[in-house]
């Protein structure tokens, strides 16, 4: 005998009302149990809420954009077998409704630990009775605050009363409930460490830079045999010097081709300022935090005057002894992270700038010669554009030709 | 036959609490009642008649008192049928009024007796008409407990219903039984004219009270009425022509009596079994309640059980909060009982109120307690309205301060026990009791300077003599 019954948001652990972005079945749709029928999201999580039984859905009582909140209709489902629920009915029967105090607070974990895309467990909905009904007489609380524990299924007695006589308040327990969701295990030790100035400072023009810009990054492999036979060869004069270096004189050759690069916007993002000098930023690791010296006239400079002039900037900044005008006037920037590894990495442009080229770990990769496989020394390179100012073919070739630069030294010569 | 997906049985002040929350939460309800009126024992027989009969019986005893004002009334002609009519018409009010509700509400309201014939069936009595429920709430309340040593068969034997009815004022009434009921029903004969008995098997009146907090009123009636015999026993009760003859055994009692009438208030029996409720498979204790859990669930996974059908106390107001949780847990709300008092009040004159734990069951769990009486005596408000026997007692833990329990002997002690059961539910302790300002001159200021009288600092009487 087919019966109506009621589907109802189950409890999805979050106190608040959550939206609606997706619903995932429509009138006269047939379910099966746990088939998702609608997909919430929260500022935390992502999550489909699954059918509590099989049926056909006779009416929808929510549509996309809805807030809702445990207990909401979402729609009604026609239900085929009669048995089915009988059985149902049993297994609940077993359920022991002085639910304990583990018992409750894992499920507070289990529905915040949905992180991109969860499905509720099926528990929380066939288990409405299990609800923490231990009235700890010594918990100083008032009704509603017990009425309150009772609906996030908390104990009192766990709790530290922050109120006059140690009274539990509706903070207290919100507080308890979010510690539960951050970190899950209340003796998991954490420690709050204030941010470094640099970090604080870097952090706000980071996300802004982030926020802002819509960010394009190409990535490449470059060949670097040549260049690395010319740095072997001045070694053994103990001359020493960096892939960097190269690397600086490459940019600022294309950086020549393709003005765009070196450049700024203007606040409104209404005009272009094109740079004629060639200024450098280069990404610092420094004991607290990034620093972005720059390196001024590139193009003036030797390899050798380009090497020492790194190797004292970089000092300088570790030590914290970087003038705040040596930071100021660059028209790209460079970051490599290739002393430290990684295969590529998409990395931030430094606003105003336009453009920012990563540099990753060399690594010896078997290239095709034409006729066999050869070990070759491949550097790679990653450029983050800003795509109000740089179109995609413009940044493919920009890098084509640091590509072409850098396989090819003499072509710096140019 | 008529399909439902929220069946409540009973319609007193527990089913239709609960008929009315779970249509308001979205339910399809029917509610079945087997009288033709709404509201159960407590608007037609209960709460509201009395009350209704006991304010007759306040406004006569004030005209007795009142020449003490310098007012002097004439002896009050009665006139029966116009007290009953008041009582009706207010009961009518309420009864018509929770008809109302149910209609606004779109509950269906059955009229029959109802009887389980499954955990998803009920019949009506007499009747083929099946319904078919999803979720039931029992809600059948109790019935007078009818001892078949006492005659019933004879009208002058009355139980409380019958007592409610006042077909005539007697002239010498024996209640059988010291606690609410009884008290309340010899409240109104007494005022009426009729020369009152009472017998009590227990050591005190209203037995669950403490014996101070019942003095007031006991010292009271000891001198109204005719005999107060406590400790005793009545071994018969026969129906003879000139009255109703019992016979005692106790030691201040004589052998025995005749008397016009004899209500009979010896306490309330669970309805559950008359429903049949065993075939839907319900668990029943041995005292005839059926056994619940905290969210008013019984052992049947969709049957639901609340009021006095489930235990004591026997109380309208305990079982609109069940009925509230039950209807609640229905609609998926994670509800439950979890009050830490309910408070329990005789209307008689002067009323006694009490709330949390009593002294004596303080004693009995081995708690330590602080506790402050303040008598009326010294309250300006009581003396103003002519009454000097009130107390107030509050109980506090000796620890931690925290109150424990408070009693109140006096006007409007039913009214004002509600403070303390406030205190109780947000963990009060006497000095924020105390601190609190209370507007002088009311009979509410008592409860304050019961806490001052605990705490010491009070200033309207000598406080208490520190222990130490």
């Amino acid at each position: 005998m087919p019966t109506q019954k009621n589907v109802e948001l189950p409890d999805i652990g979050d106190f608040d009302a959550v939206d609606i972005i997706e619903v995932l079945v429509k009138v006269g749709d047939t379910v099966n149990e746990n088939d998702s029928i609608i997909t919430l999201e929260t500022d935390k999580a992502t999550m489909e809420i699954p059918a509590p039984f099989s049926g056909k859905v006779t009416s929808l009582s929510i549509k996309v954009g809805d807030k809702v909140v445990q207990g909401d209709l979402i729609l009604t489902l026609e239900s085929e077998s009669e048995t089915e629920t009988d059985s149902e009915v049993e297994t609940d029967s077993e359920v022991e409704t002085d639910a304990s105090s583990d018992q409750s607070d894992n499920k507070v974990i289990d529905n915040s630990e949905a992180t991109v895309t969860s499905t509720v467990s099926q528990d929380n909905i066939k288990q409405p009775e299990e609800v923490s009904l231990k009235t700890d007489s010594n918990s100083h609380a008032s009704p509603s605050i017990r009425k309150l524990a009772r609906e996030l299924g908390v104990s009192l007695s766990r709790i530290n009363g922050t109120g006059k006589k140690g009274r539990i308040l509706e903070k207290d327990l919100k507080s308890f409930v979010k510690e539960l969701v951050t970190h899950g295990n209340l003796n998991e030790e954490v420690e709050a460490i204030p941010l470094s100035r640099i970090k604080k400072l870097s952090g706000k023009h980071l996300s802004n830079c982030w926020n802002t810009i819509p960010h394009v990054t190409q990535f490449d492999e470059v060949n670097i045999d040549q260049l690395e036979k010319f740095r072997k060869h001045q070694k053994e004069k103990n001359i020493k010097l960096s892939p960097l270096v190269f690397i600086m004189k490459a940019v600022v050759q294309v950086l020549k081709r393709h003005p765009n690069f070196n450049a700024s916007l203007d606040e409104g993002g209404e005009n272009l300022i094109l740079k004629k000098y060639f200024n450098l930023g280069i990404a610092v690791d420094t004991p607290n935090g990034l620093l972005v010296p720059v390196v001024k006239d590139v193009s003036k400079k030797s390899l050798i005057e380009l090497s020492e002039e790194l190797a004292d900037i970089s000092l300088r900044a570790r030590e914290g002894k970087l003038d705040s005008s040596e930071m100021k006037g660059a028209g790209f920037t460079i970051s490599s992270l290739g002393g430290i590894g990684g295969t590529q990495f998409t990395p931030i442009i430094n606003s105003p700038e336009v453009a920012i080229l990563g540099v990753s770990r060399t690594q010896i990769k078997p290239i095709w010669n034409g006729s066999s496989f050869e070990p070759t020394a491949m550097i790679p390179l990653a450029l983050s554009y800003d795509h109000r100012v740089i179109d995609g073919a413009e940044g493919a070739r920009f890098m084509a030709e640091l590509n072409q630069v850098l396989s090819n030294i003499m072509e710096m010569l140019l | 036959m008529i399909k439902t997906q929220v069946l409540v049985i009973g319609s007193g002040p527990g089913g239709y609490t609960a008929a009315f929350r779970a249509a308001d939460l979205g339910k399809e309800v029917t509610l079945i009642e087997r009288h033709e009126s709404l509201g159960g024992v407590c608007l037609n027989v209960g709460c509201i008649p009395s009350k209704s009969l006991l304010h007759t019986a306040e406004v006569i005893n004030e005209t007795k008192h009142a020449s003490e004002l310098g007012i002097t009334f004439s002896k009050p002609k009665i006139d029966l049928k116009g007290v009953i009519k008041n009582k009706d018409s207010i009961v009518n009010k309420l009864t018509s009024g929770i008809q109302a509700l149910a209609k606004a509400r779109k509950v269906k309201v059955i009229n029959g007796y109802a009887k389980f014939l499954s955990k998803n069936q009920v019949t009506l009595d007499g009747t083929d008409e099946v319904i078919e429920f999803e979720q039931c709430v029992i809600s059948v309340g109790s019935r007078v407990t009818k001892f078949p040593m006492f005659p019933f068969e004879d009208k002058r034997v009355m139980d409380s219903t019958d007592a409610l009815l006042l077909d005539d004022i007697p002239k010498r009434m024996l209640v059988v039984g010291g606690g609410i009921i009884g008290l309340e029903m010899a409240t109104i004969y007494d005022a009426l004219g009729t020369e009152i008995t009472i017998v009590e098997l227990g050591s005190q009146i209203i037995p669950a009270a403490d014996k101070d907090i019942v003095n007031p009123l006991f010292k009271k009636i000891k001198k109204n009425y005719a005999n107060i015999f406590l400790n005793t026993k009545v071994t018969s009760m026969t129906a003879l022509k000139k009255g109703i003859k019992v016979v005692f055994e106790g030691k201040d009692a004589p052998k025995s009596d005749t008397f016009d009438k004899v209500l009979v208030a010896v306490g309330r029996t669970p309805n559950g079994i008359l429903i049949d409720a065993d075939k839907a498979g319900v668990n029943f204790n041995e005292n005839g309640f059926i056994e619940t859990d905290k969210q008013m669930k019984t052992n049947v996974e969709n049957i639901y059980a609340i009021g006095d059908v489930v235990g004591q106390p026997m109380l309208a107001h305990k079982a609109v909060h069940e009925a509230k949780v039950a209807a609640e847990v229905i609609c998926g709300k994670k509800s439950g009982f979890d009050a830490l008092t309910i408070p329990s009040v005789a209307y008689t004159d002067p009323e006694v109120a009490w709330t949390g734990k009593t002294e004596k069951e303080l004693k009995e769990a081995g708690i330590e307690f602080k506790k402050g009486i303040f008598p009326w005596a010294a309250s300006g408000r009581s003396l103003s309205i002519g009454r000097t026997e009130g107390v107030s007692k509050s109980l506090f833990d000796s620890k931690s301060g925290k109150i424990l329990g408070m009693g109140i002997c006096g006007t409007n002690a039913g009214d004002l026990i509600a403070e303390a059961s406030l205190a109780i539910e947000m963990g009060c302790d006497m000095s924020d009791i105390a601190l609190t300002i209370h507007a002088h001159p009311t009979l509410s200021e008592t409860t304050a300077f019961a806490a001052e009288m605990a705490e010491g600092t009070i200033t309207d009487l000598m406080p208490p003599r520190k222990r130490k």
